[in-house]
This record gives C-alpha cells, sequence and structure tokens, in this order.
C-alpha cells in the first residue's frame, strides 16, 4: 500500500537528513519506527506527506508516485493518506463532531463546505467514526474541552474520516499518560485489521512497539539499522539505536 | 553553636570606582536638565498661560448659564443626528470589517500565499491607518458632497487599517497546528480558511470589531464638525447660531452614546471572551 523507494533528503544546508531510504507498509499491518532524537523519524513522515519534498527516490501510494506531483494533482493523490500527530491539533472552539467531519473535507469541493458548512451526510458519518473510537457520546461536546486521550481519539476519528488507506502517526502517545498511550495504539492496531489501512507510527516507547506492532523499522543516522518482524527484533538492536545517540 | 560564615567580600563593578560614581552623577545631572528643558519649550510652544484661563472663567460661566437648561423641547429634532451619529459608525465599521478580513489573510506572514501579496496588503494597510479620519472625512466630502455617506466612507476607511492591523496579527499569533492538520486533510484553502482560521479567531475578532465600533461612535461625533454629518454638524449649526440651549442637549446626548456604547461593547466582549 505504501512504499518509500531510495528516498534521500539533504537539506540546504548540506546535511544529509534520511540516506536512500527503502520501506514497505501492507495494507492491515502496524510498522513501529523506533529511532532515537535526530535520526530521521519524523522527516521519514514529511517526506512521505509530502510537506517536504525529497531529494531523490519515489513515495508510492497505492499506484501513485507522489514525489513527482504538486498542487492540486499532489493534494488529490495525498487523500487516501492520513496523518495524527502528539498534539490532536483539533480546532478547539469547534464541536467533536463538527472537528471529525472536517476530515471528509477534501472529498468536497461545493460552495457551502468552502463557506464553512458541514455536509450532512459527512455529518452521520463522523458520528459513526466517533463511534469507533468509543466517543459518540461526546459529539457534542466542544473540542476543547477534551482531556488528551480522548483529543487523541478524535484526532483518529478525524483521520478515519477521510477514508484512508494510509495512516502516519508521529508520536501520537507522547503526551499521554501510559493507560492512555496503550489504548491508543490498540485502537490503531484494531483499525489496522478491521479497516485494513497501512498505519506507519513513530514512537519512543520501545514497550509499546513490542506489544503492537507487527513489523518495527529502526533508524539510525538517516538510514534503516533493521526492519523485522517484532518478535525478531532483538533488545540489543533496538538498544543500539539509542546508544549512538548518547554517544 | 554560631556558625562563622566568611563573607565575599564587595567587589565595586570593573570600572566603577570614584570616577564611575561622579560620571554616573554627571549623567543623571544632564538628563534632569534636559527633561526640565523639553517641559519649558512645551510650555512656550503651546503658549500656556494659566492666568488666562482665571481670568476668561467668566466667560465659561456664561456661556455654561446660557445653556442651561437644556433645552429637551428640542428632542425629537435630535433624534435624526442622533440616529445618523450611530449609522455613520456602524456603516464604517462593516465597511472595515469587510476590507479588513481578506486584506488581513493576504498580510498575516502564516498565511498569506505570496510574499507581494503580503507587501501589497501591509502598504495598504498602513497608508489607511497613516492618515486620521477626519483628514480622510475632508477628503470624501470634496468627492461625494455633505451628509453623512463622506463620514461613513471616511470611518470605514480609517477602519480597513486599524482593523487590518490587528486582525493579521490575530491571525499571525494563533496556533497553526489545527490549521495544518487541516491542510494535511486534503481541504483546500477557502475550506481551511472557513473551517479552520475562522473558528479559531472569530472571538477575538468580534472583539476588535466592537472596540472598533466603539471608536468609531466617538470619532463619527467629531465628523460633523467638517461637513460629515451626524449630531457634529447639528452641534457646530447650533453653536454657530449661540443656540447653547440645544447645545447642552446634545452634550448630553454625546455623553449617553458614548458612555451606552463603551458599556455594551465591554459586555459583549467580554461575553466573547
Amino acid at each position: 500500500m505504501l512504499r518509500v523507494r531510495g528516498v534521500s533528503l539533504r537539506y540546504p544546508n548540506g546535511k544529509l537528513a534520511l540516506t536512500d531510504f527503502d520501506l514497505t507498509v501492507d495494507a492491515g499491518e502496524l510498522v513501529v519506527v523506533l529511532g532515537g532524537n535526530g535520526s530521521g523519524k519524523t522527516t521519514l513522515l514529511r517526506c512521505i506527506t509530502r510537506t517536504v519534498k525529497p531529494s531523490s527516490g519515489e513515495i508510492w501510494l497505492g499506484d501513485t508516485d507522489l514525489c513527482p506531483l504538486e498542487g492540486e494533482r499532489l493534494r488529490r493523490a495525498r487523500l487516501p493518506l492520513a496523518m495524527i500527530s502528539q498534539y490532536a491539533s483539533l480546532v478547539r472552539r469547534r464541536s467533536v463532531l463538527a472537528n471529525v467531519a472536517t476530515g471528509a473535507l477534501g472529498r468536497h469541493s461545493t460552495l457551502s463546505s468552502a463557506f464553512g458548512r458541514l455536509p450532512a451526510s459527512e455529518l452521520e458519518a463522523a458520528r459513526g467514526y466517533l463511534g469507533d473510537v468509543n466517543l459518540a457520546d461526546l459529539a457534542e461536546q466542544r473540542a476543547g474541552t477534551l482531556s488528551g486521550g480522548q483529543a487523541q481519539r478524535v484526532a483518529i476519528a478525524r483521520a478515519l474520516a477521510q477514508r484512508p488507506r494510509v495512516l502516519l502517526a508521529d508520536e501520537p502517545v507522547a503526551s499521554l499518560d501510559p493507560e492512555a498511550a496503550e489504548e491508543i495504539m490498540r485502537l490503531l492496531q484494531r483499525l489496522a485489521r478491521s479497516e485494513q489501512i497501512a498505519v506507519l507510527c513513530v514512537l519512543h516507547q520501545v514497550e509499546l512497539a513490542y506489544s503492537f506492532a507487527d513489523r518495527v523499522v529502526g533508524i539510525r543516522n538517516g538510514r534503516i539499522a533493521f526492519n523485522l518482524p517484532r518478535a525478531q527484533v532483538s533488545r540489543d538492536a533496538v538498544h543500539q539505536l539509542y546508544m549512538h545517540e548518547a554517544a | 553553636m554560631s556558625v562563622d560564615v566568611a563573607r565575599p567580600a564587595v567587589k565595586p563593578p570593573l570600572g566603577m570606582g570614584a570616577w564611575g560614581n561622579a560620571l554616573v552623577t554627571a549623567v543623571r545631572c544632564v538628563l534632569l536638565l534636559l527633561g526640565i528643558a523639553i517641559i519649558i519649550q512645551m510650555l512656550i510652544v503651546v503658549e500656556a498661560r494659566p492666568q488666562d484661563l482665571i481670568t476668561g472663567i467668566h466667560g465659561m460661566a456664561d456661556l455654561i448659564r446660557r445653556a442651561m437648561p437644556p433645552d429637551f423641547a428640542a428632542l425629537p429634532a435630535a433624534f435624526w443626528p442622533t440616529l445618523e451619529t450611530l449609522d455613520i459608525a456602524l456603516f464604517g465599521t462593516i465597511v472595515g470589517i469587510v476590507l479588513a478580513l481578506p486584506l488581513a489573510l493576504l498580510a498575516a506572514a502564516n498565511v498569506t500565499p505570496s510574499r507581494y501579496a503580503y507587501y501589497g496588503a501591509r502598504a495598504v494597510i498602513g497608508l489607511t491607518r497613516a492618515v486620521p479620519d477626519l483628514v480622510w472625512a475632508l477628503l470624501f466630502v470634496t468627492a461625494v458632497g455633505l451628509g453623512p455617506f463622506p463620514g461613513g466612507l471616511a470611518l470605514g476607511v480609517h477602519s480597513v487599517g486599524m482593523l487590518g492591523r490587528l486582525f493579521a496579527e490575530t491571525i499571525e499569533q494563533m496556533d497553526m497546528a489545527p490549521i495544518q492538520a487541516l491542510e494535511l486533510t486534503g481541504a483546500r484553502r477557502m475550506q481551511v480558511f472557513s473551517h479552520g482560521i475562522v473558528p479559531t479567531i472569530l472571538p477575538t475578532l468580534l472583539g476588535i470589531s466592537l472596540y472598533r465600533l466603539d471608536e468609531n461612535i466617538r470619532s463619527s461625533l467629531v465628523l460633523g464638525f467638517v461637513g460629515a454629518g451626524g449630531i457634529g454638524f447639528q452641534l457646530l449649526t447650533d453653536m454657530n447660531l449661540f443656540q447653547y440651549r440645544d447645545v447642552s442637549l446634545l452634550l448630553i446626548i454625546i455623553f449617553v452614546i458614548v458612555l451606552g456604547a463603551e458599556r455594551a461593547s465591554a459586555a459583549l466582549r467580554e461575553r466573547l471572551a
């Protein structure tokens, strides 16, 4: 579903942030990316969303290579790609339901949607997505009143409203307590399985990777250190990722 | 048991010996003399003569005596200029909001579509803000003649500058994370604006707009003096015709309008906060 082929990113100052990066995430699979600070995890996600343009390589979303695309063609091609990050980034003064429904905006080009209205069908669908993340009863509540864990679940529901085939998660549990963090990871795992979404999740919590990932990718200095099924990832290999950072 | 704690000797800062202290004292004296000189030149330039105020108090007292009691019989006649004043302010504020909002989007560094649009919008905002509303009123009176319309136009144009700057600053200070999240969902620019930016900043924009309406009501009272309609124009006419009892009535109305607008604006802004 998501294929990253030979992606490199060199910053204008000459620093190489990613080097010849290869990665595949299949439908229904949850892949966790581990690595120290500055190893290139978030840069990888920014390349995949094309927030930054890789210096070379290909990023295939289904049958479409995102790398050569720009403007409206890129926007359309990127629609099946959803992203959640450390902070839920909700519009705090809008209702939970409205926040979820905004995930569907990319599919609508009507005048009313441009002027702040949301299609009734999408609002109805948004209730369903809220049900998927067990927050249906908070639909009418203001997003600014939610706890961190609830807000992150709303962000996931907004991503679902996008009807994604690939979901990128950039440290989605970094600001949550352990219980809420497990809940979010369990939710991502369930969605990957039930909705056949390819989930690529950047984490710092090694134990969560061991508990929920189908595959673990280790990054060091912008290169893949290992890319293995969870059961084959040794503690020592993971330790090396962070030792490098300490050194 | 007492414990002796060795205190470090207090050393004067580098270069702060006796000469240093003398230098500081000298600088202070110069600054004091400079301050006194500024105040003296100010009094000379404004030709401040407090004794004139004392000798002229009889003239003021006479004026006030002739203005009393206010002629409440003229109240119905004052209704129309009062309504004109309020509507000039409302017209100016609405025109200001409608024009300032798109300008602010171009003039906010974090959402502007291009560098040229940014500098262009900033230039328009700067120009409309720098020219006082009274000068705009004179220009529009010349263009469209006497009456409330040039007053409304003057306040509208001046409000574009004032609101444009404040709106742009509000947009620049907003949390961009929800906006970027919406962009990543594939929402178009206009959708991001209406579903992300507007709900985030609307309460602040409304608060600023209400404050501007309050300011415009006060300004519209003065604009009448240059022929731009409203209660100010009526006030000037009554003064010229020595109708001081009508003048005192108009002053009471102005007081009520200003106070009422200020209170209403403050109450509404408090509810929005």
